[in-house]
């Protein structure tokens, strides 16, 4: 299958007062043309690091991306000057952030907002940009969108604006749209609506969707493939059908534990995560999530599990994955 | 909008009666030592009947209650009475006084502008420079200096020494508003510089904080993740919004300087209202002082409201009068 965008043992790190922050270490994934990517984890374990990186946003000197590779179509991402990277931002790769009511700039109207990527990308001029960015807002399922366009960022609500930065991120027809947590801010009505409207969008586009998420629910009815992370690590990947109905690591087993129940056929071991994510300057050796796995074993503590291959249809970084004698011993520890 | 605007002005009513009566009370014998018709005719004796006569003349003999309806009256028809000293119009006075204040103010907001506006975007978009380094020393020395020691090494430097060194080939002029030697504008120079010291450093310091706390917002990172090159997020997306307060600083600002610059003026010799109200307080004055301070007040008033509506131009979250949702 054809490749849109690859991302190869990528590492970014921050240089703060207390040591080097590992947000990101070593995280790889493919990204096909019009497929959806989950990426999942708790807070901190580096999913908007990743993104950032993606869209070459790491703000130096303190943050920097300190090793792997970024390929877009054959394109290296890495190797762009500046005047390059802005012709990959917003154009072929736009970005939804998390919190709606503070991603618009509240001094201008949010009709030019969305028409200034018409003005740079496509050459548009104001009418012309203006008149679009009004089609795209009723893309988006905004009323009124001749008036709407019109006003400014404090008159939308919550969910209104999530939608107008729907429409910036579509303006240009991106190839990729990388979706940073965009429903968490909203309420949990709002956010079924838009997640629809992204589903909905994305099949008349045909752009391909890395959705990031803590909440494993958004990426289990969205996503074709997932991409589970901890600590600035991948995990776990995999179909979403894998992931969710056979997953490998007792991480994303917590993970879909602290979901309300779906028809996930009963392992009796799943458990739900104790303790805190760890901290990304001193990583515990080994296996990361060791101090909170409930079948670590010394093994654990020493050697940094390597990815191993289910079936050729899915990873998972843990010493034991694939193992289901070994879990089902260690079954008593958990109840 | 116009409501607002409308509001604004029935509200100056109040506080002109406020200011007139409070003037009014300074003249009441006994609050201020002097007699202003001793101050007209100086150390010189005069006769009974020639002070009687001064004193009727100005209507001091009546009481001050009704002196200060009879000056409300006149005031309507836009008459502030006459100074007892120049024997002049008070209205003909500042007629000539207020344009050179005026003039002043607004070349120090032109100095505030260029220079305090700039220095402070300039030391944010290379914070931690050397511009930056400079930008932040010399605007903490500059707050503290004061005006009067400013404007007088201003003039030794570039008044003095400065002609000395070159021989009378370069040189700014540091007293009065014109002259042969200078086109009128170069006149302005150092006291717009001495004036505007303070507020510059403020602006800049202002400037510099805003940008960089803007810069850091998300509708930034929104606006650089849209592929707009460095320059127009800075200058279109962060600079309009760190704007706001930056605007309302120096709008204040003018506001005060319509006051006059009573420093300046003195150290400059520059024949503005601030000089003005300040000799005719010495000398007892009292239709300079009060008509000077209702004027300025009345100006002050109106750059405040015009301030406030430049400000809802700015920034869309403020429509007066309640239009908005
Ligand atoms: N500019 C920065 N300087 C220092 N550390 C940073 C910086 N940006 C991110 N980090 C650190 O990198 C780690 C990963 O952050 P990231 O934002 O990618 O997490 P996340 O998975 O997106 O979490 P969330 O669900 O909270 O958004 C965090 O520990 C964070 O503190
Ligand atoms: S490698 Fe060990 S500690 Fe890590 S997830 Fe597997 S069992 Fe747990
Ligand atoms: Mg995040």
């Amino acid at each position: 299958m054809e490749t849109l965008l690859s991302v190869k043992d990528l590492k970014t790190y921050f240089t703060t007062r207390d040591g080097i922050v590992k947000a990101v270490d070593g995280v790889s994934f493919d990204l096909h043309p019009s497929e959806t990517l989950g990426v999942v984890g708790e807070s901190g374990s580096g999913k908007s690091v990743t993104a950032m990186s993606i869209m070459r946003l790491i703000q130096g000197p303190q943050g920097k991306i300190e090793a792997g590779s970024i390929t877009f179509r054959d394109q290296d991402v890495l190797a762009m000057d500046e005047e390059e990277v802005r012709h990959l931002r917003g154009d072929r790769i736009a970005m939804i952030f998390q919190d709606p009511m503070t991603s618009l700039n509240p001094v201008f109207r949010v009709g030019d907002q969305i028409a200034e990527s018409l003005i740079i990308h496509k050459g548009m001029n104001k009418k012309e940009s203006f008149a679009r960015a009004i089609e795209l807002l009723e893309l988006v399922g905004i009323p009124k969108p001749e008036s709407r366009a019109k006003d400014y960022p404090h008159q939308f609500s919550g969910g209104m604006r999530q939608r107008a930065m729907i429409a910036m991120a579509l303006a240009c027809d991106p190839d990729i749209l990388i979706a940073d947590e965009p429903t968490t801010a909203l309420d949990v009505t709002i956010q079924a609506q838009i997640l629809e409207l992204m589903m909905e969008l994305q099949r008349r586009t045909g752009s391909a969707i890395i959705m990031i998420t803590h909440d494993l629910g958004v990426v289990a009815d969205m996503a074709d493939r997932v991409l589970v992370m901890y600590a600035g690590r991948p995990v776990e990947f995999g179909t979403a059908d894998e992931v969710f109905y056979k997953p490998q690591h007792p991480y994303t087993w917590g993970l879909l534990d602290s979901l309300p129940r779906h028809d996930i056929d009963e392992k009796g071991n799943l458990c739900p995560i104790q303790g805190q994510p760890p901290s990304l300057i001193n990583v515990p050796t080994g296996c990361a999530f060791n101090p909170r796995c409930p079948y670590a074993k010394d093994r654990c503590r020493t050697e940094v599990p390597q990815i191993r291959d289910i079936e050729g249809k899915h990873g998972a970084a843990c010493h034991f994955a694939g193992d289901v004698d070994f879990f089902r011993g260690c079954a008593g520890v958990t109840s | 909008m116009l409501k607002y605007i409308l509001r604004r002005i029935l509200q100056m009513i109040p506080v002109f009666i406020g200011v007139t009566i409070l003037l009014f009370i300074l003249k009441a014998p006994g609050i201020l030592p002097g007699d202003p018709i001793r101050m007209i005719t100086g150390e010189k004796e005069i006769s009974p009947v020639l002070y009687q006569t001064l004193i009727e003349e100005n209507g001091l003999d009546k009481p001050l209650v009704q002196q200060y309806f009879i000056y409300l009256g006149k005031l309507t028809h836009g008459d502030l009475g006459k100074s007892y000293q120049k024997d002049r119009p008070v209205t003909e006075l500042f007629a000539n006084t207020y344009p050179n204040t005026i003039k002043l103010a607004f070349a120090a907001i032109v100095v505030e502008i260029l220079i305090g506006v700039g220095a402070g975007i300039i030391s944010a978009i290379k914070q931690y420079s050397f511009w930056d380094v400079l930008v932040t020393l010399s605007t903490s020395i500059l707050v503290s200096v004061p005006v009067f020691w400013l404007g007088m090494v201003l003039q030794v430097i570039f008044g003095i020494e400065m002609k000395k060194w070159t021989g009378g080939a370069f040189f700014l002029p540091i007293s009065g508003m014109s002259g042969d030697q200078f086109p009128a504008w170069v006149h302005l120079i150092l006291p717009a510089v001495t004036l505007a010291s303070v507020s510059t450093a403020y602006a800049a310091r202002i400037m510099r904080s805003q940008l960089l706390e803007v810069m850091g917002q998300d509708y930034i990172r929104t606006a650089t993740a849209k592929g707009l090159r460095h320059r127009s997020v800075v200058f279109k997306h962060a600079l309009k919004n760190a704007l706001i307060p930056v605007v309302t600083f120096i709008g204040l600002d003018l506001g005060a300087m319509m006051s006059g610059a009573i420093l300046t003026e003195t150290i400059f010799n520059w024949p503005g209202v601030g000089l003005e109200i300040y000799l005719a307080i010495g000398q007892r004055d009292w239709p300079i002082v009060i008509g000077g301070v209702i004027i300025v007040v009345f100006a002050v008033m109106i750059i405040n409201l015009l301030v406030d509506i430049s400000y809802a131009f700015l920034d869309p979250r403020i429509r007066y009068g309640g239009a908005a949702e």
